[in-house]
Order: structure tokens, then C-alpha cells, then sequence
């Protein structure tokens, strides 16, 4: 069970949205953390065979998944980015053709429906129609059809993204539920999500895969360090345009900075243990998206 | 996964009104078709059933052979009438009782009018009126007569030497006298069929046009092409599904139209040969009201298969619903656009379009020939297995438009 990537690249005309990318995945959570346009999407699609590479290989336990055709798909579960499906269908038929054109038997389509409806929180709505569900209850159904045929590799494309906190958190739980012994790739622009279920973090940039690591490997090797510093208001204009600041916290008379550097930006300045927000601003300059990273 | 393809086309509440329209539309067509009147002694106009059975019964006295007795009969019959003092009265109630009295002939007058006319194309409503009894020996006489009247002289340039024996030959080979009999169920059915066909392509070309685009407009292409099939199997079925909406809906409505029409003006003479109504009585093609009805409705459906896989393969190709509606229609109106340019040759090549099919009662009527291996063919055998044959190779580009999208 191995799925390596090998100087994957893809261009569209002019620009490369994938650039260069050599990893090897196994059983286990990997998060894909980027900000938007960062490639995660087209390498996914790759990863999917819905999208030929320009360059570079991708093969499953060695062989080239785009040869192996419908032999690689049988074991492919994917939720796209923008999830479409059939407006007019309940929740139920649409389950039951996805189940036939992934090759699942009637009969046991109906059973592992039954089950993931019930994982999923879609027990109640199996007779609703498509259209008629909320965003949520959508993506719940996505997560379902992705499951069926029990697939070895999942690949979910921003499954918790547009989700209001209570719901994101009930995700959270649901994938790494049903993670199991599956490879399960997914991709996110909110750090919170990768803290709470990846084993494996990759941070992607530009098309290229900057760093990867468990959280731990990537906060030990983060090149810079972060430092806390309390400033009168005054000075904090100069502060945010001179470093990485990654936190403003105002106080009576100035604000406490959270400061990414990699010298003492100031002799007040306090050594502050680096957390994965800290290490996306660093490598992303920018903050993590959706400020919803207190849940 | 065929059932389910055909669900995402009619799961849709447009999809359902169309063919509530496709229907609807039928019932009109029919409401027409079967408009019927019979005038009584008095001159009263009646509508209906009744006036349905009453004409049945009048034109069956006058059923039989279409010999020159007959013929002649006819004609002095006709006399009687025109010049009975009903008929020369300025009274419009006068006028009609002598109109009653005729409408046992009726029809065979329109072959007389046929038969007798100046020339090969002209039509005279008046000329069975000027005809004498001696003149009934003409009667099938003057049909190829006025054929080669008119290949010798206004045809001349339009048909090869070939082609000109050929015509002669088939008009000379009809066995004649042949058999007259009430057959208004037919004449009305083949009237109103190709409406029938028209409205029921338009409406299969609608359905049947997101077969393929759809997935894109729905965003599902992505989970359909990953999954296991969707590359092959889950293709197929969506051909199949094309396939069986089109043949589902087309004999539905088809038969149905069928249904009503003889079932309200009955099946009668459906073993006569088209030449004894005035609707067939040019034709080359040597075949009983059947066999007509029975081109009409293969050559309905090859046309309305044909263009729904057209419409499907351009929503595959395209990947948009509006692109595959919109070009079977272009291809029906090719032919208005080359406009009035009238040669062999354009004549050659609009015979060989697809809707001809769609009104392949019509097309009977077309002298366009072809020479096919040496021996010449008319235009309804080739057009038929034209399509059949160009419907089949349709099926794999389709097949491989779409499992290769992206
Ligand atoms: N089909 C395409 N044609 C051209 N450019 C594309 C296409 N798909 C994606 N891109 C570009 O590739 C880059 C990466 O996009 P994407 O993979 O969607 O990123 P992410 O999912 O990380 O937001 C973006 O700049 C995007 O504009
Ligand atoms: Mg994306």
C-alpha cells in the first residue's frame, strides 16, 4: 500500500500549478495545508486520475495509475472541492448509482449505505432530496459517497471548508473515524484542521510541497523561532511592518506581538514555544484562513 | 446504472412537462386529424363518429375493383350530380345535398382529377366534371403517359436516360386495376404523421441533450469519471439510456397516434395500394398502405435516433446542454438555407438529409434517385440504411468522446 508521487508536475499554458513534487504516502492522515491557490486542488485531481500530469509519475504499490485505469479507481474514494451531484435525487438513489458505477453490488450497496448513512449523521434524510439539503448535510453525503466500496484511498478536497465551527468539529471526528486503515489525503487552508487529525502534515506552496513532517518534526525544524513583546502603541506600526507578526493582542497603553524571527527582535522580547499557526505564517506570510483557529 | 441514468433525465421536472407537451401536442394533431365531416340529404354538415360511419358507409358501396366500368361509372355518376339542379342552384343549402350525394366518389373524383389532368404536375379540381364515359379506358393509361409528357419535356435535364427508364419501368410495372376501398383512417394518419415525428424529435432531442453535458453542468463529473466505471461501464449505460428513452417515447407516442387514429376511423384498406388515394398516386414505389405506414414509422425512428445521438455525441463533445439542442435543429434546417438553387445534384443531396426521414410519407413522393452498384434505388431505401448505418458509427466516437473528457 503505497502511493508515491514522483516529480509530479502540472502546467496549464503558462503557469505551473504543480511543480516538482516527489512524496510517498502509506496508511495513515495526511493534511495538505496551502493557502488558496497553492496547487492542492490540481494535484488532488491528479492523484484522481482526472487530471494527465505534464511531467512526472504517480503509481500505486509500483505500477502507474493511470495504466491500472479502473483497477486504481475500484480503490479510490474522492470528495471534490465543489461537490456536484444529481439535484433531482434523493439522497438515497444517489448514493445507490454511485454505488453501481463504483462497481458495488446492489446488494451490498444497500447495506454499506445503510451503515454510512448512519455514520454520518443522514439517517433521517435518506428520502430528502438533493437540492433540498443545507451545505453541511451536503458534504455529509459527499463523505458517504466517497466511502462506499470501502476504498483503500480516500482523497478528501477541502472537506471542512464553508462548514460554521460546531459542524467542522463533528468532521474532524467523522474522518478520522473513518480513516481507519486507509490512506486518507486531505486538503485545508485552517490549521486547526490539520492539528486535530493529520499524522502527517505536508505544507504545499506555490505548487511545490515546502515541508513535511508530523507536527512535531515540522515546529522543531521551523527555521525561524517566535518571540512575545510587549509594545506601546506607538511602536506597533513599525513592528507589523518589519517582522511576521502572527498575533496582536492589545492591552491598556500598547498590545502583546507575537513575533516570528530569527533573531531577538528586541532585549524585552520572550521566547515563545512555535504552534502550527505560528509556522503557517512563517512559510505562508500570511495567516491561516477562516479566523477560526480557537475552536 | 441504466435505470438510474434514465432517472437523472427524468427526474427533472422539465423533462416531465416535455413530454406532457410531447402528448399534448399529439392530442391536438389528433383533434385535427380526426376532424371528419359527413353532409346528410338534407345538407346538414355532421361531425363525429356518426358522420365517420356514414362516409365509411357511403365510399364502401362504390369498394371494388378500379376497373374502366368502374371508372366509367364513376364518371357519369360525377355528371349526374354536377349538373343536377342541386348543384347549379345559387342556393348554398342546394349546393351541399348535391355535395352529399357525392361523397361515396369523392376520392376516386381526386383520381380522376389525377389521372386526367393537363400535365404530370398540374391539378384541376374541376377536370373530372369535363369527362366522358368513353374516356374511362385512359384512366391508368394516362398516369404514365403524363409521367413521360413530362420527362421528355419540363424534366428533361433532371433525370438521366437511365433514370427516365427506370421511372417508366415502375410506372408501367403497377399492377393495375387495383382495388378501391374507404381508407380515411390511413389517408389522415399519413397526413398528420410527420407533425407526429417532428414534435417527437424536437422533444427527444431536449431530453436526451444532457444525457451527456449534464454531468459538467452538475459539477459530478469529477466523482463520475473517479470512480470505477466511469470511464467505460457508466459510459455504456448512458448511450443505452440515450438509446432507450429515444425508442421508449418515440413508439409511445407513435403507437399511441397510431391507436387513435384507426381505432376512430378505422384500419380499412390497410392492404391497398397507395396509388388508389390521391396522396400516392405518383408514387414510383410499389406498396400498400402498410407497408407506407411502416416506413413512415422506421424511417421516424432511424431519423429521431439518429439526431438525439447527434445531440448527444455534440453534448459530449461540447459539454453543453444548449450546443446539443441546438444542433439537431441546425441540421433539419440545412435545407432553407441552400434555398431556391434547384439542380440534380442539390436535389441528389437535400434527398439524402436527415429530415427526409422525419417525413418519409412525403419523401415517397420524391423522384430523387441514385445510382448505387449500377442499379438505381430510390430515396427511401437509401436514406434508411444511410442513417442506420451512420446511427452505428455514431455510437463508438461517442463512446470514446466521452470516456476520454476531461
Ligand atoms: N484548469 C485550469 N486551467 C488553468 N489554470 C488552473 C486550472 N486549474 C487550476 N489552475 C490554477 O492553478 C493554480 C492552483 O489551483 P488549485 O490547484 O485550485 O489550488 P488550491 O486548490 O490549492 O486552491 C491556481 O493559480 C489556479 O488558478
Ligand atoms: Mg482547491
Amino acid at each position: 500500500m503505497e502511493l508515491k508521487m514522483s516529480n509530479l508536475t502540472k502546467k496549464f499554458r503558462d503557469m505551473t500549478a504543480v511543480r516538482n513534487v516527489s512524496y510517498t504516502m502509506t496508511a495513515g492522515v495526511y493534511g495538505l495545508l496551502g493557502i488558496n491557490g497553492a496547487g492542492k486542488t490540481t494535484l488532488m485531481r491528479m492523484l484522481c486520475t482526472l487530471l494527465k500530469p505534464t511531467g512526472g509519475s504517480i503509481t500505486w504499490d509500483g505500477e502507474d495509475i493511470f495504466e491500472m485505469d479502473g483497477e486504481y479507481r475500484k480503490i479510490l474514494g474522492y470528495l471534490p472541492q465543489d461537490f456536484g451531484y444529481y439535484p433531482d435525487f434523493t439522497v438515497y438513489d444517489y448514493l445507490m448509482y454511485i454505488a453501481s458505477i463504483k462497481g458495488v453490488r446492489p446488494a451490498a450497496a444497500r447495506q454499506q449505505i445503510k451503515l454510512l448513512l448512519d455514520q454520518v449523521g443522514m439517517k433521517k434524510a435518506a428520502k430528502r432530496k438533493m437540492k433540498k439539503l443545507s451545505g453541511g448535510m451536503k458534504r455529509r453525503v459527499g463523505i458517504a459517497q466517497a466511502m462506499l466500496g470501502d476504498p483503500k484511498i480516500l482523497i478528501l478536497d477541502e472537506p471542512t471548508a464553508g462548514l460554521d465551527p460546531n459542524e467542522r468539529i463533528r468532521f474532524r471526528n467523522l474522518i478520522s473515524e473513518l480513516a481507519g486503515e486507509r490512506l486518507v489525503l486531505f486538503s485545508t487552508h485552517i490549521v486547526s484542521d490539520i492539528e486535530y487529525i493529520a499524522n502527517e502534515i505536508l505544507l504545499m506552496q506555490g505548487g511545490e510541497i515546502k515541508a513535511s513532517g508530523t507536527a512535531e518534526e515540522l515546529l522543531s525544524a521551523m527555521p525561524e523561532e517566535v518571540w512575545s513583546l510587549e509594545v506601546e502603541k506607538k511602536e506597533i506600526e513599525r513592528y507589523m511592518r518589519n517582522y511576521k507578526v502572527s498575533n496582536v493582542k492589545t492591552i491598556p497603553g500598547g498590545a502583546v506581538l507575537r513575533l516570528i524571527s530569527s533573531e531577538k527582535p528586541s532585549s524585552r522580547a520572550v521566547r515563545e514555544e512555535a504552534t502550527l499557526e505560528d509556522l503557517f505564517l512563517d512559510y505562508f506570510g500570511e495567516r491561516a484562513g477562516e479566523n477560526d483557529d480557537e475552536i | 446504472m441504466m435505470r438510474y441514468e434514465v432517472k437523472k433525465v427524468f427526474s427533472r421536472t422539465s423533462s416531465k412537462i416535455a413530454v406532457l407537451v410531447l402528448f399534448l401536442v399529439m392530442g391536438v394533431t389528433c383533434f385535427f386529424a380526426l376532424d371528419i365531416s359527413y353532409v346528410d340529404e338534407e345538407g346538414n354538415t355532421q361531425k363525429g363518429l356518426d358522420a365517420v360511419s356514414k362516409l365509411k358507409a357511403a365510399q364502401k358501396e362504390w369498394a371494388g375493383e378500379l376497373d374502366e366500368e368502374k371508372i366509367s361509372q364513376v364518371i357519369a355518376e360525377n355528371r349526374r350530380i354536377r349538373t343536377s339542379p342541386e348543384a347549379l342552384a345559387q342556393d348554398i343549402t342546394q349546393n351541399e345535398i348535391a355535395y352529399s350525394r357525392g361523397q361515396g366518389i369523392k376520392e376516386i373524383r381526386e383520381l380522376l382529377n389525377c389521372a386526367y389532368a393537363k400535365g404530370f404536375r398540374e391539378y384541376d379540381y374541376y377536370r373530372a366534371d369535363s369527362l366522358t364515359e368513353e374516356m374511362a379506358a385512359d384512366f391508368y393509361k394516362n398516369r404514365t403517359a403524363l409521367l413521360k409528357e413530362w420527362l421528355e419535356g419540363e424534366a428533361k435535364d433532371q433525370f438521366s436516360d437511365k433514370e427516365k427508364q427506370y421511372l417508366i419501368e415502375r410506372y408501367e410495372s403497377l399492377k393495375t386495376p387495383f382495388y378501391y376501398d374507404y381508407m380515411a383512417g390511413w389517408v389522415q394518419l399519413f397526413e398528420f404523421a410527420p407533425t407526429i415525428v417532428m414534435i417527437s424529435m424536437l422533444i427527444l432531442c431536449y431530453l436526451v441533450s444532457g444525457v451527456f453535458s449534464n454531468e459538467f453542468a452538475w459539477k459530478s463529473d469529477a466523482v463520475f469519471f473517479s470512480s470505477e466505471y466511469g470511464r467505460n461501464r457508466a459510459v455504456l449505460a448512458k448511450i443505452k439510456a440515450g438509446l432507450c428513452i429515444v425508442t421508449a417515447v418515440y413508439f409511445a407516442i407513435f403507437f399511441v397516434y397510431t391507436g387513435i387514429m384507426l381505432l376512430y376511423l378505422g384500419a380499412d384498406g390497410w392492404n391497398l395500394q397507395v396509388q388508389s388515394s390521391m396522396a400516392g398516386w405518383k408514387y414510383f414505389y410499389h406498396i400498400t398502405n402498410l407497408k407506407k405506414y411502416l416506413v413512415i414509422g422506421a424511417g421516424g425512428y432511424i431519423g429521431c435516433l439518429f439526431l438525439s445521438f447527434l445531440s448527444m455525441f455534440v453534448s459530449a463533445r461540447t459539454k453543453s446542454t444548449v450546443m446539443a439542442m441546438i444542433a439537431p435543429v441546425m441540421v433539419l434546417f440545412l435545407p432553407s438555407f441552400v434555398g431556391n438553387i434547384k439542380s440534380p445534384v442539390v436535389n441528389k443531396i437535400l434527398g439524402l438529409l436527415p429530415d427526409q426521414l422525419l417525413q418519409a410519407g412525403n419523401a415517397l413522393n420524391f423522384f430523387n434517385l441514385y445510382s448505387i452498384g449500377g442499379k438505381i434505388v430510390g430515396e427511401i431505401p437509401v436514406i434508411i440504411v444511410l442513417y442506420a448505418v451512420l446511427t452505428a458509427a455514431l455510437l463508438p466516437a461517442l463512446y470514446r468522446t466521452y470516456q476520454k473528457a476531461v
